[in-house]
């Protein structure tokens, strides 16, 4: 028993690192909340989902506060996922070797996604305002 | 249909599979997590039988958090390629987004919608009973109203919706 606890717990860690992911959780939870609920809401309430062409995509990143919303939640959304997916490998894969290649995978996929959008938004947004 | 069209589909049907994949290791692992039994009808059952069972909800707001944010990943991680396409090409972007007005991805939009209400009210939850030190009982009635909300918002949403194509 004491050896399969052992087993299961990763090498200490200093106490900033054991609640980095806690916190990370609950501050992007929150403003993820009113940003992704947000976008949502604007993209398929407020407009319908058919007239969110690339005209309206363009009309949004002329505008520098969309521009900032959408990089916020991007980045907010995908430190969240992030955070969480770190609690779920470690429920989920006990062996450690198992846990160091779920999240090294699953951190590559993260950054590939955050890389990708950032350059998107950046790139489409300068495009904009020319 | 265009090539970007079944490109699309494709990488959709990857990230339906993804959430049936969630949705079974989480299953599956039930029993493990927390000694209980798997999510089964009989569980389903036992709901019923409230107060006395109402750590029984919070396990299975537990499942469905998980399952819930998963699915949002999946679909966030689709979502933000088919948006990167609008760099490449608009042209090609306004192809791919025409299947987003399709009767069955509206579907999937109210289906979303659900994942995002109950994953963001019922997050909040957790942060309330974090900050509060709420127990037992006031966890279950918070639950019981992160429930009701985001079923009548659901259907309020979905109504929206699926309004340019049912009426």
């Amino acid at each position: 028993m004491v050896q399969a606890v052992q087993r299961d717990n990763p090498p200490v860690q200093s106490r900033l690192a054991r609640r980095a992911p806690y916190i990370t959780i609950r501050v992007t939870g929150v403003l993820l909340a009113v940003l992704a609920l947000g976008h949502f809401a604007l993209t398929h309430v407020v407009n319908d989902v058919a007239a969110t062409s690339s005209s309206f995509i363009a009309r949004r990143w002329g505008s520098a506060t969309w521009v900032v919303w959408d990089g916020l939640l991007l980045a907010a959304a995908l430190l969240h996922a992030g955070a969480g997916l770190l609690a779920v490998v470690r429920d989920y894969r006990t062996r450690p070797r198992d846990r160091r290649r779920w999240l090294a995978g699953l951190a590559a996929l993260i950054f590939t996604i955050f890389v990708i959008g950032m350059v998107v938004l950046v790139y489409s947004a300068l495009g904009a305002s020319r | 249909m265009t090539a970007a069209q079944a490109v699309f589909l494709t990488a959709f049907a990857v990230v339906t599979a993804v959430i049936v994949a969630a949705v079974w290791v989480i299953v599956r692992s039930a029993r493990r997590m927390d000694g209980g039994a798997y999510p089964s009808l009989a569980g389903l059952r036992r709901l019923g039988r409230r107060p006395a069972d109402r750590g029984e909800m919070n396990r299975w707001a537990f499942y469905a958090h998980r399952v819930s944010g998963l699915a949002i990943l999946a679909f966030l991680c689709l979502h933000v390629l088919d948006v990167s396409v609008y760099a490449f090409s608009p042209k090609v972007f306004d192809q791919v987004h025409h299947l987003y007005a399709t009767v069955p991805m509206r579907l999937f939009e109210c289906g979303l919608l659900l994942a995002l209400l109950f994953h963001a009210l019922n997050g909040l939850r957790v942060v309330a009973i974090d900050l509060w030190d709420l127990g037992a009982a006031a966890a279950s009635r918070l639950l019981t109203g992160v429930l009701g909300v985001t079923v009548v918002v659901t259907i309020a949403g979905s109504v929206v919706i699926l309004h340019p194509v049912i009426g």
